[in-house]
């Protein structure tokens, strides 16, 4: 069904299957029914109201009017019978027959209209089949006399008339439907007909070939989107929980491209290069399984912790080699690792950016706060939902917000204890900074434990242990958040500024278990270094006493006859960071939102569903019930997941495929768990405006996760014996060096000079004074939209009072125009409908009292404005029955507001 | 051996759970608790309890200052899930705006809300109250007679409510129900509704009303109402008689009659 969305060529016959099939959707199906039934009453109190000039348009006609002309009619189909019988026996010499043309079409308008009732009476029946045979007689070009082609023509322009007005029809929907479907039958059948002389079939052809053209159009359209990764999903998902939960699926599918975007750079220009043209496993120490390791390097336990065999390939930093050019290529492996590293930082910041500035652009400057309610009730509706208990759940929560803002609205007014509400807030802030520091605390501790496990050797020490970390940094992160939930309860926001709160303290939650973490790693990273001096002294040590062992051995063997994996090396820092600390925290992050998943969503819809059949409550109303899909928590662990991806991708080129692995399959699963296992959010609020939100804190992620990764870089020198910057003193040395290497001399002498601080620095400046000139400008920019804005709105009211105003005057001067001819003639006229009309007035009177004039008027006014004809009308009989009954001149306001009445 | 640490981390979402549910809790101590506690201390049931204490403190034969005494009762005191003042109030209005003749209440328990409806009852009109419990009976007849209205006005029938329901033509002479009040046991609200329907005593336009299809929940019974289409229905939210932060709700069902 969601296919017939993307349809958008207009005059094609299935297109309005789809256009049918779009329309049906958004609403549920009872509300459908309703609204039908009101605009069926309307339109027949119109009619019956004396717009009989209306049933001109054939196609036009109520119900009612129909049934009144009947009684004509009936007659008008005998003698039609009778030469639509004869039509079908002497078709060919049909000319003279039809010398009424009037008279015939009249005829088959009726005929149709007949065919398009639904209900089941015996004479459309009856009149159908002449048509029907006719018609197949008909469908041979040639045997059309001019006459009858003009009529066919006329016939099929109408029923595409209708097809293009039927959406505005007051029918039920049943009838609406057959109707399009015999009218789509009707033109499919005749349009090929309708050629002229030779070019008949020529024309006929272009009209197969216009149709050709347009379905394969149409299924190119949808071929495109089919393309779009998971669109008919989260189409879905969209129409089954309305966009707010859509949007977080949108932002993952983003996220997933630049993921893959990611991960085609790292993947491409670093993985597959050393793994073709580096030199192969075990030619060198640090491609080696040490000799220790060697036993278990095979072991799931170990591969699963990305030791082993997986420590010492490609996945991680300590495996590339120094070579400065490998294979036949002469690739620069250094420098591609290194211009990729830096390459994958600038290319998210840019992507986002953009994505930031695309997204503000989309957002204008509206003022949301001056028209509350009228937003409220034009604006909240959400078109795209399709499924009858969102679209419930909708409707409560729009209620819901009325009364809020009523509320609100009435709280404004009345000041309520302020002390108390401050009090509440304070104390709600400070249990959240309780809670902040304690899980802090926890954080901390956990780490300086682990780091004591580390010292005695993992081994020692349970999964538990040796998981502990993670494992604790994943529980806080999940239910901390539920915590400040609760507390936020206490503060009474407002809900939007309370999920900017609850988001708010989220951050901070997560922001300090990074740097927690972040904190611990450079403890690690120091201790390793340590290590590695230590290892680095014995090395001299150990290769001089193998030095000294050939010399005394004083064989003809080649000088190093040492295996690769007996040959000591040092702790390579970098692979450690980008294995045990990234690599193991995704992983156990990962499996952490599964296992909630299913559990948390899955047994506990499970449990719900077949166990209240049996339970002493209703457990689906009631306590646990189906939870909901929280999208604030999943954005936010998207965006940490994120961020750790963005610090550890340096040190495990293999991190952005693990993400992308994880994003897929979270795509999936989450897809099916949403429909699965979750309900529609009671509080549905829109997502525009919270995605800004949301790239805002993956900047600032982004920011602060890049920014421990560039200090390692910079400052702390690359391992001794792994990777591909070792033997350098720094990492980015290696651009120095092929710099003097692989560039002319002159290259390197401007590029000093480039970098000289007399030129970076003007630059520089030059760039932060075109950023603030570009930004006062956009400032003022914004700030003459505004005043074109409100200079609009201010002349839309002038213009509005000038109406009012002017409407008032022809109204008063009418008046007069009125009293001063006879209104005696008019009173004779229209007693009875007088009669009827004082007594809507006296009921009118007695319901509207409490209203304040000037509401009144201008009800009034609109209606002047609006409908003339009908002012007229009416100001006749105000006129009148003032004059009548003798209500004084002030009454005229309230009278004026009679054709509102009639109309509601 | 799991560590501490892990366990800690483990306290947020006990806390979560004490806060958000607290009110669920606090229901459990009042409805459970306390009410054996006191069984236990007295030896009289809860309802008798209940008529002591109304006895002492309201007036003889006014409606209102017994159902003062009772609210005040069972918000203080101790629970009992009578229709409480708040939800009372939809239901004084349905009945002032419906003014039926004939009224059946399912479940009188100890005679509060039959009070309530028979305040509200226009002249002349007769209200046929069921309750299951002999002794539960017992204390809604004095409780009854004590606001003062008599036979005319209220009959207590003893009796479960699927037994009497197919008895009310024969026995009591009626032949269409104005108005329903159901608050007996949730699991019967299903099958009492459909012997309603098979009766024949709903006519176009009687109401029945529903207490506590939210908590403790008639999910069945919500659903035969949403799939049968015999009625026109709505369901008032509210919140639990005497707890303010459980949300329960009553359904207002009006018999429109197969189309």
């Amino acid at each position: 069904m969601p296919q017939d969305h993307l349809i958008t060529t207009e005059n094609d016959t299935l297109a309005y299957g789809g256009m049918v099939a779009q329309w049906l959707a958004p609403l549920p199906h009872t509300k459908v029914k309703r609204m039908t039934l009101v605009v069926n009453v309307r339109v027949e109190e119109e009619e019956g109201s004396g717009a009989e000039k209306l049933s001109e348009g054939k196609w036009g006609k109520g119900e009612k009017a129909r049934k009144t002309e009947r009684g004509v009619e009936e007659g008008d189909a005998k003698e039609k019978h009778a030469s639509g019988g004869g039509k079908t026996g002497e078709n060919k010499e049909a000319g003279a027959k039809h010398a009424e043309k009037d008279k015939t079409k009249k005829v088959k308008e009726k005929k149709e209209s007949k065919v398009a009732e639904t209900s089941s009476e015996q004479g459309s029946s009856e009149e159908d089949e002449p048509e029907e045979e006719g018609g197949e007689k008909e469908i041979r070009p040639e045997n059309l006399t001019p006459e009858e082609l003009e009529r066919l023509k006329v016939a099929v322009d109408d029923r595409k008339k209708l097809i293009q007005i039927l959406r505005g029809k007051s029918w039920a929907m049943g009838k609406k439907l057959t109707m399009l479907r015999e009218s789509l039958q009707f033109i499919e059948k005749y349009e090929g007909a309708l050629g002229k002389g030779k070019g008949r079939r020529f024309y006929a052809y272009k009209v197969m070939m216009t149709k050709k053209w347009m379905k394969f159009q149409r299924d190119f359209e949808n071929f495109k989107t089919a393309c779009i990764p998971w669109e008919m999903k989260i189409k879905e998902i969209e129409s089954h929980f309305g966009s707010s939960v859509a949007s977080y699926f949108i932002f993952l599918r983003w996220m997933y491209g630049i993921n893959m975007i990611l991960f085609g750079l790292t993947f491409g220009l670093v993985m597959v290069p050393e793994a073709l043209m580096g030199r192969p496993y075990g030619s060198m120490p640090r491609k080696t399984v040490p000799r220790p390791e060697e036993r278990t390097a095979m072991d799931f336990a170990v591969l699963w912790d990305f030791g082993g065999y997986a420590q010492y390939s490609v996945l991680f930093y300590g495996y590339y080699n120094s070579q400065r050019a490998i294979g036949w290529l002469k690739f620069r492996m250094p420098l591609s690792y290194f211009l990729v590293g830096v390459g994958t930082v600038a290319y998210s910041y840019m992507v986002v950016i953009r994505t930031m500035a695309r997204n503000a652009n989309e957002t204008g400057g509206g003022d949301d706060n001056s028209f509350n309610f009228s937003w409220k009730v034009f604006t909240s509706w959400d078109y795209l939902i399709g499924n009858p208990e969102t679209a419930d759940n909708k409707f409560a929560s729009i209620t819901t917000s009325f009364k809020e803002a009523i509320l609100e609205e009435q709280e404004s007014r009345k000041d309520d204890n302020i002390h108390l509400t401050r009090f509440l807030r304070v104390l709600a802030n400070f249990l959240v900074m309780c809670c902040l520091a304690g899980s802090g605390y926890l954080i901390y501790f956990v780490v300086r434990r682990s780091q004591k496990f580390a010292l005695d050797g993992f081994e020692n020490h349970t999964w538990w242990e040796r998981n502990e970390v993670n494992m604790v940094m994943s529980l806080l992160g999940m239910f901390c958040p539920m915590l400040f939930d609760v507390i936020s309860a206490l503060e009474n926001y407002h809900p939007r500024v309370a999920l900017q709160w609850q988001l708010g303290r989220i951050f901070a939650l997560f922001l300090g278990n990074l740097y927690t973490f972040i904190i611990a790693l450079m403890d690690a990273i120091n201790l390793k270094r340590e290590e590695e001096e230590v290892i680095k002294f014995n090395m001299t040590i150990w290769e001089a006493s193998l030095y000294n062992g050939t010399v005394l051995t004083n064989s003809t063997a080649p000088p190093f006859t040492v295996e690769p994996s007996d040959v000591p090396r040092g702790p390579c820092w970098e692979t450690m960071v980008g294995q045990v600390k990234f690599v193991r925290l995704i992983i156990s992050d990962t499996m952490t939102t599964y296992i909630t998943l299913l559990i948390g969503d899955f047994l506990r819809a499970v449990f719900v569903r077949f166990l209240n059949y049996c339970w002493c409550w209703d457990l689906e109303a009631g306590f646990p019930s189906y939870s909901e899909f929280d999208v604030s928590g999943n954005v936010l662990g998207l965006i940490f997941n994120q961020g750790m991806i963005w610090m550890g991708a340096f040190y495990a080129p293999c991190l952005p495929a693990l993400n992308v692995l994880r994003l897929h399959v979270s795509m999936y699963l989450q897809c099916w768990a949403v429909m699965c296992c979750n309900v529609p959010q009671e509080r549905v609020f829109k997502a525009s405006g919270s995605n800004n939100f949301y790239m805002a804190m993956l900047l600032v992620i982004l920011f602060l996760s890049t920014l421990p990764a560039i200090y390692t870089i910079v400052t702390i020198p690359p391992s001794f014996d792994c990777g591909p910057f070792s033997g350098k003193s720094r990492m980015f040395d290696v651009i120095q060096e092929t710099l003097e290497a692989d560039f002319p001399p002159w290259f390197g002498k401007v590029f000093s000079h480039a970098s000289n601080p007399g030129l970076v620095l003007p630059f520089l400046l030059l760039m932060v004074l075109a950023i603030y000139y570009l930004q006062s400008t956009s400032k003022s920019y914004k700030a003459a939209n505004l005043e074109l804005k409100r200079k609009l709105q201010m002349q839309n009211e002038e213009n509005k009072k000038k109406n009012k105003r002017a409407a008032l005057k022809a109204a008063m001067d009418l008046e007069e125009a009125r009293k001063a001819s006879s209104p005696s003639a008019e009173q004779e006229g229209n007693t009875t409908s007088q009669q009827v009309q004082n007594d809507r007035e006296r009921l009118h009177q007695g319901r509207n009292r409490d209203h304040p004039p000037s509401l009144r008027d201008q009800d009034g006014q609109s209606d002047h404005t609006k409908a003339p004809a009908a002012r007229n009308h009416h100001h006749a009989n105000n006129g009148a029955s003032g004059h009548l009954s003798g209500v004084p001149r002030q009454a005229e306001p309230r009278m004026q507001r009679i054709p509102g009445a009639q109309r509601h | 051996m799991a560590s501490p640490a892990i366990a800690l981390a483990f306290l947020p979402l006990v806390v979560t759970l004490l806060i958000r549910y607290r009110y669920y809790f606090v229901l459990f101590y009042r409805a459970v608790l306390v009410r054996v506690w006191k069984d236990c201390v007295t030896g009289l049931r809860r309802e008798e309890r209940a008529f002591q204490y109304v006895l002492t403190h309201a007036t003889p034969g006014d409606p209102d200052s017994i159902l003062d005494a009772f609210d005040a009762w069972c918000s203080e005191v101790e629970f009992i899930s009578n229709i409480g003042p708040k939800k009372g109030k939809i239901l004084d209005r349905l009945l002032s705006e419906q003014s039926p003749l004939t009224v059946l209440e399912l479940g009188a328990h100890c005679g509060y809300s039959t009070v309530r409806m028979a305040r509200a009852l226009p002249l002349g009109a007769r209200l046929y109250s069921v309750e299951m419990d002999q002794s539960n009976a017992a204390i809604a007849e004095k409780v009854i007679r004590l606001a003062g209205f008599d036979d005319d006005t209220v009959e207590l029938i003893v009796c479960p409510s699927d037994e009497v329901i197919p008895r009310l033509q024969s026995d009591f002479g009626l032949d269409k129900l104005d108005f329903v009040f159901m608050d007996h046991w949730k699991k019967c609200y299903l099958p009492d509704l459909q012997m309603l329907e098979d009766s024949g005593l709903l006519g176009k336009g009687s109401m029945i009303l529903a207490d506590n299809v939210l908590f403790p929940g008639a999910p069945n019974f919500l659903r035969h109402v949403r799939r049968c289409g015999l009625y026109e229905w709505r369901v008032h939210r509210a919140t639990l008689e005497y707890i303010k932060g459980i949300r329960d709700g009553m359904a207002e069902l009006v018999y429109q009659g197969i189309k």
